[in-house]
């Protein structure tokens, strides 16, 4: 039944390989947001997680943005005094208060812009993925520069190397470099906070201000009491989450719109492609009928005509999928916040399985209707002249 | 008296078709039967309603009133199910236009209605296919075949359930001489075999051969 079906299929070879195709595309598509979708979810997640922090504390202005900035090592247009580093350790509830300074130094000749980052020792603790390598340590006076494995690579520095910065005129001690973690870490350049407020010329403030608390249970009371720090505002991890998602969400939302039409436009073809083959084939179904095929044979044999059609799209479409996913996967790096740190699969399991039902329901749906019409053919059809 | 031995039995067949407004009667009346071994042929002129007897006795569609039974048994109002069992295991049919799938081999067009039984009897393909004298041309696709030959695999694909009788409409209406003078044959060697065979044909050499003739005019049997 099914070489049946098959044969029947590959009559029309560049119709079936149309029909074939379009589903596939469609189906690439969907697989390949769902599967990025899913995995950006997840990598956000433990990312934020692994950082053990429950809020930030920026400053004023769109909160999310600067949150996005700031863990994304952007500079930012506005900053917090230092007070607000004071004000957040000496809370009752605060853990831990890492401040944070970044800035980017554009480097138009290499074609690039650098971000550096002035942290304190609290960094280390923010950071538990942090590894030194062989003959490495943190910072160790003022001139020191931790690089990420990036960095460093780029720079073809080593610790212990000397680092000279034409844009600021200032000569680094390289005292480390840290292990490839897949975070944007690697391609960041750390120095001493004070370093860094003093190179961009911005004594005393900070752009922005991680917190652990000591019980996370007790967010609420902490971030309500860090509110009233002056210039600040308080983003909890749970908003930076959502926010980020929404941002992604609407994007996805507007992508996942044209992937269902697409299908929807796929299912039409699909069904076009099984009705007009049925149509075509009316006495030699006739003949079918009058030589012993039920009413059931020959819906099934167009019933799975349509699936084998579906199933190839759907077949074809995981194979897309795999070769664009590395394509959207750079894309959407470069767009989204916090993606560079997510190591994203190109597809999940989850998403082929989705699509891969999905293209079950559209091989059924449209097959049902010219399988039930090439049932309904009439074994006399088999006797009349053409 | 009607022999309770036939295979086919029409008592008072009428079979009309509604077009639009007016009513065809396209089978009016028509009682007959045949016996195991017979050869019969069916002839009249176009439009006699041949072709739509040849329906009501392959079990395709219901008469409008009249008793159908084959090989004993009452199969006007049966259901469609039934229909299709019946056919499938006791009617070989042969047509005008052979009715070949053209995806498929010589071989895979003769073992067509065993895709549907539980025994793949490959042996009985092959039997047919020497019977027909097709055997060297088992791979080839009907597109390659002449008409005479198509006709064959058409036959042998008929006879591939070991039917009780074959029914033909118009089996040489798309054949030469030389090819008709060759499906004759075959079918009198069939009839030779001990099979019933119904023919509808409009090939006077073809109706002189077989046993017995039904005459139809405009629905009736006329002789
Ligand atoms: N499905 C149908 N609907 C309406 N009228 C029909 C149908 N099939 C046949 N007829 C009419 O019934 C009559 C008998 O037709 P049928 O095909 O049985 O004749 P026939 O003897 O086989 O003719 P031919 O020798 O040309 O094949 C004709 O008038 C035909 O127009
Ligand atoms: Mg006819």
């Amino acid at each position: 039944m099914l070489a049946l079906a098959w044969k029947n299929l590959i009559r029309r070879p560049l119709r079936t390989l149309l029909t074939v195709t379009g589903l596939a595309v469609a189906l690439a598509l969907l697989v390949s947001i769902i599967s990025f979708g899913e995995g950006y979810q997840r990598g956000l997640r433990r990312e934020l997680d692994a950082m053990g922090m429950q809020m930030m504390l920026v400053p004023l202005g769109c909160p999310y943005d600067a949150a996005a900035r700031v863990l994304k090592g952007r500079s930012l247009d506005s900053s917090l005094p230092e007070s607000a580093l004071d004000a957040a350790r000496s809370d009752p509830d605060v853990a831990l208060a890492a401040p944070i300074f970044a800035a980017t130094m554009p480097r138009p000749a290499e074609g690039r812009t650098d971000l550096w980052v002035g942290v304190d020792e609290t960094a280390q603790r923010m950071r538990p993925w942090w590894k030194l390598t062989a003959g490495s340590s943190f910072f160790q006076g003022e001139d020191s520069v931790l690089l990420g494995s990036e960095a460093a690579a780029t720079e073809l520095r080593k610790p212990g190397d000397r680092f000279y910065s034409p844009e600021t005129g200032r000569s680094f001690r390289v005292c480390g470099v840290l292990e490839r973690s897949g975070t944007s870490d690697d391609s960041q350049f750390f120095v001493p906070l004070a370093t860094a407020q003093a190179m961009f010329k911005q004594p005393g403030r900070l752009t922005g201000i991680a917190i652990r608390l000591k019980d996370p249970a007790r967010l609420k009371d902490a971030s309500d009491r860090l509110q009233q720090v002056k210039g600040a505002q308080v983003v909890t991890v749970t908003e930076m989450i959502g926010v980020f998602l929404n941002l992604v969400g609407a994007a996805r939302a507007l992508i996942m719109a044209i992937a269902v039409i697409t299908i929807t436009i796929s299912a039409l073809s699909v069904f076009n492609t099984i009705m007009a083959g049925a149509l075509e084939r009316g006495r030699e179904i006739g003949i079918l009928r009058a030589i012993g095929f039920s009413r059931t044979d020959i819906f099934r044999l167009v019933a799975v005509e349509s699936l084998a059609l579906s199933l190839l799209g759907g077949a074809l479409g995981t194979i897309l999928a795999v070769i664009a996913g590395g394509m959207v996967e750079s894309l959407a790096r470069s767009y989204l916040p916090l993606a560079s740190e997510v190591n994203l699969p190109p597809l999940t399991l989850s998403a082929v399985m989705q699509c891969l039902l999905l293209v079950l329901i559209v091989g059924l749906t449209a097959g049902c209707y010219p399988a039930y019409h090439a049932s309904r053919q009439s074994p006399a059809q088999a006797l009349r002249g053409d | 008296m009607i022999g309770q031995g036939s295979i086919v039995r029409a008592e008072n067949l009428r079979k009309i078709y509604r077009r639009g407004a007016e009513d065809v009667v396209a089978v009016d009346n028509v009682s007959f039967e045949v016996a195991p071994g017979e050869f019969l042929a069916i002839v009249g002129p176009s439009g006699a309603g041949k072709s739509t007897l040849l329906q009501l006795i392959g079990v395709m569609d219901n008469p409008t009133s009249g008793k159908m039974s084959i090989a004993g048994s009452e199969v006007s109002g049966l259901s469609d199910a039934a229909r299709t069992r019946l056919r499938r295991e006791t009617i070989g049919f042969v047509f005008q236009h052979f009715g070949l799938l053209p995806t498929l081999t010589v071989a895979e067009n003769i073992g067509l209605p065993l895709l549907l039984s539980r025994e793949r009897s490959r042996d009985r393909v092959e039997f047919l296919l020497e019977r027909v004298g097709l055997a060297h041309r088992r791979n080839h696709r009907p597109a390659e075949l002449s008409g005479g030959e198509m006709q064959r695999v058409a036959i042998a694909r008929a006879l591939v359930n070991q039917p009780r009788f074959l029914l033909a409409d118009e089996p040489t209406g798309n054949l030469d001489s030389v090819n008709s003078a060759a499906i004759l044959r075959l079918f009198q060697e069939l009839r030779q075999d001990g099979l019933t065979i119904i023919a509808v044909t409009h090939n006077e050499e073809f109706a002189r051969s077989a046993d017995r003739r039904l005459t139809l005019r405009d629905g009736k049997v006329v002789s």
